[in-house]
């Protein structure tokens, strides 16, 4: 398998702009960056460096002034925008800092987000949404709303909402940026030990520099570029099988 | 998805409550003032939709609605008769006079005189007594509301007087006509009576009723009455049409659209507005369905569906209101006449649904210019 076969994200080039003339604003200036399938990838640098426009780009949420993105070999920006939609829905899965939760669901409801967009029924949605969220140590909680349970809490149900679909490639915008250190670590170890899978890769935007230790690789940003790829060698203790377990239950 | 926008609406109960209260209010408003209006409008033909032995009205070529009274000459009525086609023709007289209860009451009246003959005219619905107990000479039936008004809280019965120029009518009892535009009471009594009460005219005819024979068209005998000259034929319901449309043109309908239209648009804007900000309000949750594979047909469902439910349920309620409202009025005996057409009901509801639509045609604009990238900052 060629370094491109086992990509999961590959820009190539990648410039976006905002604005025009005097207001014009570089925010990214030629991007190059590979994320491979099974690795957990930090990208990391400086508020206002253009990670979180990075990945919106990798997203297919933002179009490319120009440069390549493909996806598991999709080029996103060739495809027609009902066909970025239905991709993104099958094959991406999304944390954010602020959770997102809909406060008129419960976690399970929650977590059947993504499978509900994909008309799968509410029932048999609901049901495996609340089993993973079992599986991720909130099988307690599932019927609770978003305002009774805890902020850690909130993003294991965030995790849950966006594995539920079994994507391959998940994305995180500073999941711990809003957790204690303790319950951040807590939701790291419970992100690489579940996300991680051979076929999924998984892509987190931090500037939390305490959880670094769980990277396979960091990419480190600045002024609208990738300056150094550092690879590192994983301290924590999950490990690829028991993710598999966690998210494919014939596992 | 739909059910989650459901959930979204009712999770947010404030402004849920609030556009169920506005679409609720703004259709009760304007079912309230189009029934009163529908009503007044059907009050100007009630008189003449009560007839219905007959179905052709023959008046005075200047005569628009029953209220406008031209003595006819006697000879028309033969005219009538003599058309082929006409199973029966009979005279109907109608005059207003001053009437006084033995308790003192005063008021104008309007009194109907029936041919004594064939008592075409004579009212078929009776709260008490029996209609054709005015064959009798110096006796009438009285309208609930007359009989309200000559004797105010007393119950309904025959029996009693009113003096009417210097005649004792005695009341034999009391019709279920429909109220009348005028207000004023309404007394059935034979053409002979009524004429010893005309005094100092000589016409004893105000319109001629007329039956249609079997296999006669009544529109085909308005044509050739209409063609002896001097006289102008109707059937019923062109003649309740040509009342309404009499009084209808005199501006009292415009300023019940008024309101009407004021309850339209202070509805609709408080529906749109509310629901607009509901759905801004709920910009970043929008966003993030979008960034997870939501797609703009699913979210435009969601959104009509809000919609949907708002002005169902706020239809219902504020329907629900008027119709009580319009029974609790119905029961003065003045109001009798009071209703609420299905038709009104159904057309201010989707009234404002096309206007409101507006509100939730731009809300769908909005979350599909929604930047689901909005989600990450």
């Amino acid at each position: 398998m060629t370094p491109l076969d086992s990509s999961a994200v590959h820009c190539t080039g990648i410039r976006k702009h905002f604005g025009e003339d005097d207001a014009r604003v570089e925010v990214l200036r030629g991007v190059d960056y590979t994320v491979r399938q099974g690795e957990l990838s930090f990208l990391v640098g400086p508020s206002g460096c253009g990670k979180t426009t990075l990945i919106s780009v990798i997203a297919g949420l933002l179009e490319t002034s120009s440069g390549e993105v493909s996806l598991f070999g999709n080029h996103l920006a060739r495809m027609p925008h009902s066909d970025r939609v239905l991709f993104r829905r099958s094959h991406l899965g999304f944390v954010f800092q602020q959770y997102n939760l809909l406060q008129a669901l419960t976690a399970a409801e929650n977590a059947a987000i993504p499978l509900l967009a994909a008309g799968v029924r509410r029932r048999e949605a609901v049901d495996r949404a609340a089993a993973l969220l079992n599986r991720l140590g909130l099988g307690s909680r599932t019927a609770a709303y978003p305002r009774q349970l805890s902020g850690g809490q909130q993003q294991r149900v965030a995790l849950a909402r966006a594995l539920v679909h079994e994507p391959r490639l998940i994305i995180c915008d500073e999941p711990t940026a809003a957790l204690d250190h303790a319950t951040g670590e807590a939701v790291m170890e419970l992100l690489a030990s579940a996300a991680v899978h051979p076929d999924r890769a998984v892509l987190v935007v931090t500037h939390d520099s305490r959880v670094f230790r769980f990277a396979d690789v960091i990419a480190h940003m600045d002024d609208g570029q990738i300056t150094r790829v550092e690879p590192r060698q994983r301290t924590d203790t999950a490990t690829h099988l028991g993710s598999s377990r966690l998210t494919n239950p014939s596992a | 998805m739909n059910w989650v926008g459901l959930q979204m609406l009712r999770n947010d109960r404030a402004k849920f409550a609030a556009m169920i209260v506005a679409v609720s209010l703004a259709v009760f408003l304007m079912q309230n003032q189009a029934a009163i209006l529908a009503t007044m409008l059907s009050m100007t033909a009630a008189q003449i939709r009560d007839v219905q032995d007959a179905d052709l009205w023959v008046t005075e070529p200047e005569v628009e609605c029953f209220d406008q009274v031209k003595a006819m000459r006697d000879i028309h009525l033969l005219r009538v008769r003599g058309i082929a086609g006409i199973s029966w023709a009979a005279p109907l007289l109608k005059i207003d006079a001053i009437g006084h209860s033995e308790g003192g009451r005063l008021n104008t009246v309007t009194v109907l005189g029936i041919d004594d003959a064939s008592l075409a005219g004579l009212p078929h619905q009776m709260r008490v007594g029996r209609a054709d107990a005015i064959r009798e000479l110096d006796t009438a039936i009285i309208d609930p509301g007359g009989h309200e008004l000559f004797f105010p809280g007393e119950p309904f019965q025959a029996g009693r007087f009113l003096r009417i120029r210097d005649r004792r009518i005695r009341i034999m009892g009391i019709s279920d006509i429909a109220a009348p535009f005028t207000g004023l009471p309404m007394l059935h009594t034979s053409r002979s009576t009524a004429a010893a009460l005309n005094l100092g005219e000589q016409h004893m005819t105000s319109f001629i009723l007329a039956r249609s024979a079997p296999g006669s068209r009544p529109e085909v005998l308005c044509q050739k009455i209409n063609a002896l000259g001097g006289l102008r034929a109707r059937t019923t319901e062109q003649f309740a049409a040509d009342a309404m449309w009499f009084y209808g043109s005199q501006g009292v309908p415009m300023l019940f659209m008024i309101t009407i239209t004021i309850g339209l648009i202070v509805g609709a804007a408080i529906t749109g507005q509310t629901f607009l900000m509901f759905i801004k309000e709920n910009a970043r949750p929008l966003s993030m369905l979008k960034v997870v594979g939501t797609t703009d047909r699913q979210l435009g469902t969601m959104i009509l569906l809000q919609g949907t439910v708002v002005l169902v349920l706020g239809s219902c309620f504020g329907s629900g209101i008027a119709a009580a409202v319009c029974n609790v009025i119905r029961t003065q005996p003045f109001l009798r006449s009071l209703y609420l057409p299905w038709e009104i009901a159904l057309g201010t509801c989707l009234a404002l649904a096309s206007v409101t639509g507006i509100a939730l045609y731009a809300s769908y604009r909005h979350v599909r210019g929604l930047e689901p990238a909005a989600v990450f900052r």
